[in-house]
């Protein structure tokens, strides 16, 4: 049933990191997105590398920087829980609330939700699709109404992760280690694009690890919010999505990051609304052009057409809200 | 479907015996009609009751299917040597295996054999194995090589019969016409009405689901097999397998005391009950078999989709003229059973002198249609209950005003018959009021994109009276305690406790005393599969019998022993009593005769239906909605079901049936939708992460039900009517109005996901 393999849970990082180097692994966190793929023979794995038991990886602390650290073991439901996330990040807290149900949120963390793979049922299910090493997406000309609108390369998945868009919105930067050595990765380029390597999601290389994401401190007069359209109430990723995150000098909009989940690879950064919005007030002309811009440029493929009027009057009506 | 025998029996069965004598109708009950908890649920919550898949036997292995992955494929050749030789692996079937070699018919349409060469649908049956442990069989079975020849396939049925699409069959891709039903003349309807509408609706292709997949454990004893089958009837598995198998009934034993759910689809033995007593034949240990997620979603049957053209005309004073429907509709790519009757309530439910309707089914490469739930029935409702609300519409009537000027007194798609009861005015007039329907009805025109509606559908449904045959035995022990033994499975409606409390009424004793001995053929009587809304009006009345038998029998052994007469007497709690002399009081347990036989026993039947009437359960449901007109997110926020099926025999359970198929409905109108890919013809969603049931978070917290009960004591002895499948045939509809209540759209196609809503938003808004 599944692929044979070994398992492996070492105690600190570096152990983990060694066990990388030396086989071709893949790292288990919380498994809900691992076991899946490799039951259903989406993935395989020689070996799997546990990080349940390395204890730096969980938990969430004030950054030097003044921000949040959070490791990337964290339990979903841990992040939505947190009083400062929900009092300084509303979108992360209001993103990771929604996600899948309550017993996937405490099993799964904060670090496989960015690393899952798509949700696309063509990858998921028995299609050999480029994705999966093959020669063509099947749902560019097949059954795409939960595909991509934007940015959609060869492959026209959409990015499942809610709280990607809303890191992503918030500025959060991914901290990676391996190859003997760390990095840090916005989280809007942690998520790559289809056309760079159909077959990863993100920068990571097979060695490294996400060991944790950190929020940069609040600036004055920030708002955030994430809103989800789904088509049942729970265990259901988002048709439509829109994470955002701004900057208010009074009435006026300072910055703006906007981004939008279910529309396309990765987050999508919807800069055309934000350039509307940014030294506006939310006023409704405002925001029924940012609702306009948020969607300008989008190709929709054949079943997919009703995404474009879903994504414009979501963002016009997460804009409101926001005022 | 709407052939001779109703969905729920295959071939011919018994009769029973007329009881002589029909006790009195019940007036009043005590114990009947009671909110009382499940005699069993104790075991369901606590873990404790067996499932058949639950069943471990010792030596047990386990059995797994071969699917074919493609829609439409024939097998060239099977190499099973290196699956063989795996560890575990105690046997592999496969078409060219004698004892698997056998034909596989279905009951109408073209026959075909348990292993196929020529796969009609992803995950048609391909070969089996059994093996020590579940992951063992699964990896056996994709160590064997197939090799396939891959065909053309269809996969819409709107494309089915184009002269360009693959032939299916030899004889083409039509099912045979049926003549279309026709009543007065529908041109001179349409001639007399003021306004004439046309729409076509489509609901799509919904997939059976129930918690517990479906499969078997099966054991030999020598040459008596033994099934533990998930099952809605017991009975009709055993016909089946000893047919196949080529057994006597009596060497078949099916057992199926609980099962995890079954709304049509688990009426006959699938494919696996035979597969697996193949199995444990050939490895000599008992072989359980139940079938993954996937494959229940590719394999075990549907409610096929519909596209329906309804014309309909009405006068200005609200009196319908003439309704004409024409449904296309497919089988799937086996003519089993399931398909049809979206025309039933055209036909019968409003009075229309005029009406003709004509139904066409062509087969596509995809998983078989089977009963469910009301077959045909929600489909029929989505296009009439909306086609009611439009025509209202265009008259300026109230929805619920118009219905109620057409309430027919007889059944006018059965010639004119009378109905025995029918409730549907006041399900109409009481559940409205009872919902608040007016003040929901004139709220004003709200300002934000945030719009709300209330809606409401109206139904009957076809069957509902149930009928013979039944056989129930009630024994009353020495010591006083209680045994029903009956045939019928209780797939997790209540059926048992509903019979405890049936006897509880007759025998005055708590009904969660009685032990209950049900759904076994080999100790218990013979009984059609739960299903058709009729286990209650069938079952009940046999058990009444019974327990009314033993209730004369302890009197008139107190009247024998005691010298006295037996109409002075009857039965309280425990005790034969005087109806005169309180003083008088005989306990049972010291009932001399009682004592020396060891027990009472009393055997009821279930009699024949009253000839030239008909027994119909009505419904009418109302609900609110909230829309947002940018998102297209339709929420639910309340329902009421308002119900005539006759008495209800617990509150409880009734209202879990109108809860449940609410909810089912809710799916129908909102979430549920098989996609098939059209390239390959396989189904995309076939999980339940894809495939969306509606989730608790998506049923309203406000549900209520209201009973109608309008005594119907022409129907059988306990004056109950069907419930389980009316209660989910007016629901999408109703939701559908309310969404046309809160904002002028009116969507025509199923499920209203938050895309269709705003493409159809969109197309109207270009129209005006
Ligand atoms: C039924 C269902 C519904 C769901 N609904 C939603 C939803 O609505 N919204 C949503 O956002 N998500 C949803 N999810 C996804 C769920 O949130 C993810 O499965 C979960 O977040 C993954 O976390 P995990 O710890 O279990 O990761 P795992 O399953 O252990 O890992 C997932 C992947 O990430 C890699 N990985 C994990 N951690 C690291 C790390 N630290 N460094 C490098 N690689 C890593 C693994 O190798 C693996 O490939 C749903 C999942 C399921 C099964």
């Amino acid at each position: 049933m599944f692929p044979r393999f070994s398992h492996a849970r070492p105690t600190d990082l570096q152990a983990a990191l060694a066990l990388l180097e030396q086989a071709s692994g893949r790292i288990h966190a919380g498994g809900t997105d691992l076991l899946g793929c490799l039951h259903d023979g989406v993935l395989t794995a020689d070996t799997l590398v546990s990080l349940s038991n390395i204890a730096e990886l969980k938990g969430i602390s004030p950054s030097t920087e003044n921000g949040l650290r959070i490791g990337a073991m964290t339990p979903i439901g841990a992040v939505a829980a947190h009083a400062g996330i929900r009092s300084t990040y509303s979108a992360l807290a209001q993103a990771a609330s929604v996600v899948a149900n309550p017993p996937l949120r405490s099993q799964g963390t904060l670090g496989g939700n960015l690393c899952q793979k798509t949700r696309c049922w063509y990858y998921r299910g028995d299609f050999p699709c480029l994705r999966k090493g093959g020669d063509h997406c099947f749902a560019f000309e097949g059954e795409n109404q939960h595909h991509a609108i934007f940015g959609g390369e060869g492959c026209y998945m959409v990015h499942p992760s809610d709280t990607a868009p809303a890191l992503a919105a918030l500025g959060a930067t991914c901290r990676i280690s391996g190859g003997g050595s760390s990095r840090s990765v916005p989280v809007d380029q942690f998520l790559m694009p289809a056309l760079v390597d159909p077959q990863r999601e993100t920068v990571l290389e097979p060695t490294e690890i996400l060991t944790e994401i950190l929020l940069p401190p609040a600036p004055p007069g920030l708002r955030s919010s994430y809103r989800k359209i789904r088509s049942r109430q729970a265990w259901d990723f988002a048709l439509a999505g829109v994470a955002l995150a701004l900057q208010f000098d009074g009435n006026v909009v300072r910055s703006a990051r906007v981004f939008l989940s279910g529309a396309a690879p990765m987050p999508w950064r919807a800069q055309g609304a934000e350039a509307v919005i940014t030294g506006n007030s939310l006023n409704a002309q405002t925001i029924t052009k940012a609702a306009a811009a948020a969607v300008e440029g989008a190709e929709p493929l054949q079943h997919n057409g009703a995404k474009v009027a879903l994504f414009e009057g979501l963002v016009a009506e997460s804009l409101e809200t926001m005022g | 479907m709407s052939e001779d025998s109703p969905y729920w029996i295959e071939g011919t069965v018994p009769e029973t015996p007329t009881p002589a004598e029909y006790p009195e109708p019940w007036g009043k009950t005590n114990v009947v009609g009671a909110r009382l908890p499940r005699v069993d649920a104790y075991e369901r919550v606590s873990g404790s009751a067996v499932y058949p898949s639950d069943v471990i036997l010792p030596g047990m292995l386990y059995g797994a299917i071969l699917r074919c992955p493609h829609s439409r494929a024939r097998v060239l050749s099977v190499d099973s040597a290196s699956a063989e030789a795996m560890p575990g692996v105690h046997a592999v079937i496969t078409a060219s295996t004698p004892e698997a070699d056998i034909p596989w018919s279905y009951r109408r349409g073209p026959e075909s054999r348990l292993f196929p060469s020529l796969c009609q649908h992803e995950g048609e049956a391909v070969a089996a194995v059994a093996a020590e442990t579940p992951q063992q069989a699964v990896d056996a079975l994709r160590a064997i090589r197939i090799d396939y020849e891959i065909l053309p396939h269809v996969a819409d049925q709107e494309t089915s019969s184009d002269p360009e699409s693959p032939k299916i069959w030899d004889d083409g891709n039509e099912l045979p016409a049926r003549p279309p039903y026709e009543r007065g003349n529908i041109a001179t309807g349409f001639a007399e009405a003021d306004v004439v509408l046309e729409l076509t609706f489509t609901t799509a292709c919904e997939i059976h689901a129930p918690m517990e997949t479906h499969g078997c454990v099966a054991q030999w004893d020598g040459d008596r097999l033994t099934l533990w089958e998930s099952t809605q009837g017991v009975f009709a598995v055993q016909a089946r397998v000893a047919e196949i198998l080529g057994l006597p009934l009596s060497k078949v034993r099916i057992v199926g005391h609980y099962m995890g759910g079954g709304f049509g689809s688990k009426l006959q033995a699938g494919k696996y009950s035979i597969i697996a007593p193949i199995l444990a034949r050939l490895t000599a240990r008992p072989v359980k078999l139940f079938l993954s997620r996937e494959e229940n979603m590719l394999c075990v049957g549907n409610r096929p989709p519909s596209r329906m053209t309804l014309k309909a005309g009405v006068k200005k004073d609200g009196t319908l003229t003439a309704l004409a429907m024409d449904t296309l509709s497919t089988p799937g790519a086996y003519a089993i059973s399931g398909f049809g009757l979206e025309d039933w309530q055209i036909r019968d439910l409003y009075t229309v002198p005029n009406v003709r309707t004509s139904n066409r089914f062509v087969f596509i490469n995809a998983g078989p249609a089977r009963p469910f739930r009301a077959p045909g029935h929600p489909q029929g409702s989505w296009a009439l209950e909306q086609m009611m609300d439009d025509l209202a519409d265009a008259i300026d009537m109230d929805p619920i005003v118009f219905r109620l000027k057409n309430i027919p007194s007889v059944s006018q798609a059965r010639g004119g018959q009378p109905y025995t009861t029918t409730g549907l005015k006041q399900c109409l007039t009481d559940g409205a009021a009872a919902f608040n329907w007016e003040t929901g009805r004139s709220r004003p025109v709200q300002k934000t994109h945030l719009k709300r509606g209330v809606g409401m559908g109206a139904c009957l449904w076809i069957a509902g009276g149930g009928g013979p045959p039944s056989t129930a035995i009630v024994k009353i022990f020495a010591d006083g305690s209680v045994n029903l033994n009956l045939g019928a499975s209780d797939i997790g409606t209540g059926t048992k406790s509903v019979m405890a409390m049936v006897v509880a009424e007759e025998l005055g004793i708590d009904p969660h005393a009685i032990q209950i001995e049900h759904a076994d053929t080999a100790t218990t009587q013979f009984a059609t599969p739960s299903g058709g809304s009729k286990t209650i009006p069938t079952e009940s009345p046999a058990v009444r019998e019974a327990a009314y038998a033993v209730r004369r029998r302890l009197i008139e052994l107190a009247a024998e022993q005691h010298d006295l007469a037996i109409e002075d007497l009857e039965l309280a709690t425990g005790a034969v009593v005087s109806k005169t002399d309180p003083a008088v009081s005989f306990p049972i347990t010291e009932l001399e005769g009682l004592q020396r036989r060891g027990l009472v026993m009393g055997v009821g039947y279930r009699g024949p239906n009253p000839e030239d009437v008909a027994i119909t359960p009505f419904a009418a449901q109302f609900c609110e909605v909230e829309v947002n007109t940018r998102t297209g997110e339709i929420r639910i926020l309340r329902f009421l079901g308002a119900h005539d099926s006759g008495r209800v025999m617990n509150r409880l359970t009734y209202d879990n049936q109108i809860f449940g198929g609410i909810t089912m409905g809710i799916g129908l109108a909102l979430t549920e939708e098989r996609i098939l890919d059209q390239a390959t013809g396989k189904m995309v969603n076939a999980n339940l992460h894809d495939y969306k049931i509606p989730t608790a978070l998506d049923v309203p917290a406000e549900m209520a039900s209201l009973a109608i009960d309008p005594h119907d004591e022409q129907c059988n002895t306990t004056g109950a009517k069907g419930i389980g499948e009316p209660v989910t045939i007016p629901t999408a509809g109703a939701i559908a109005n309310a969404v046309f209540h809160a904002t002028g759209v009116r969507i025509t196609e199923s499920p209203i996901t938050p895309g269709r809503f705003l493409e159809a938003q969109a197309a109207q808004a270009e129209e005006v």
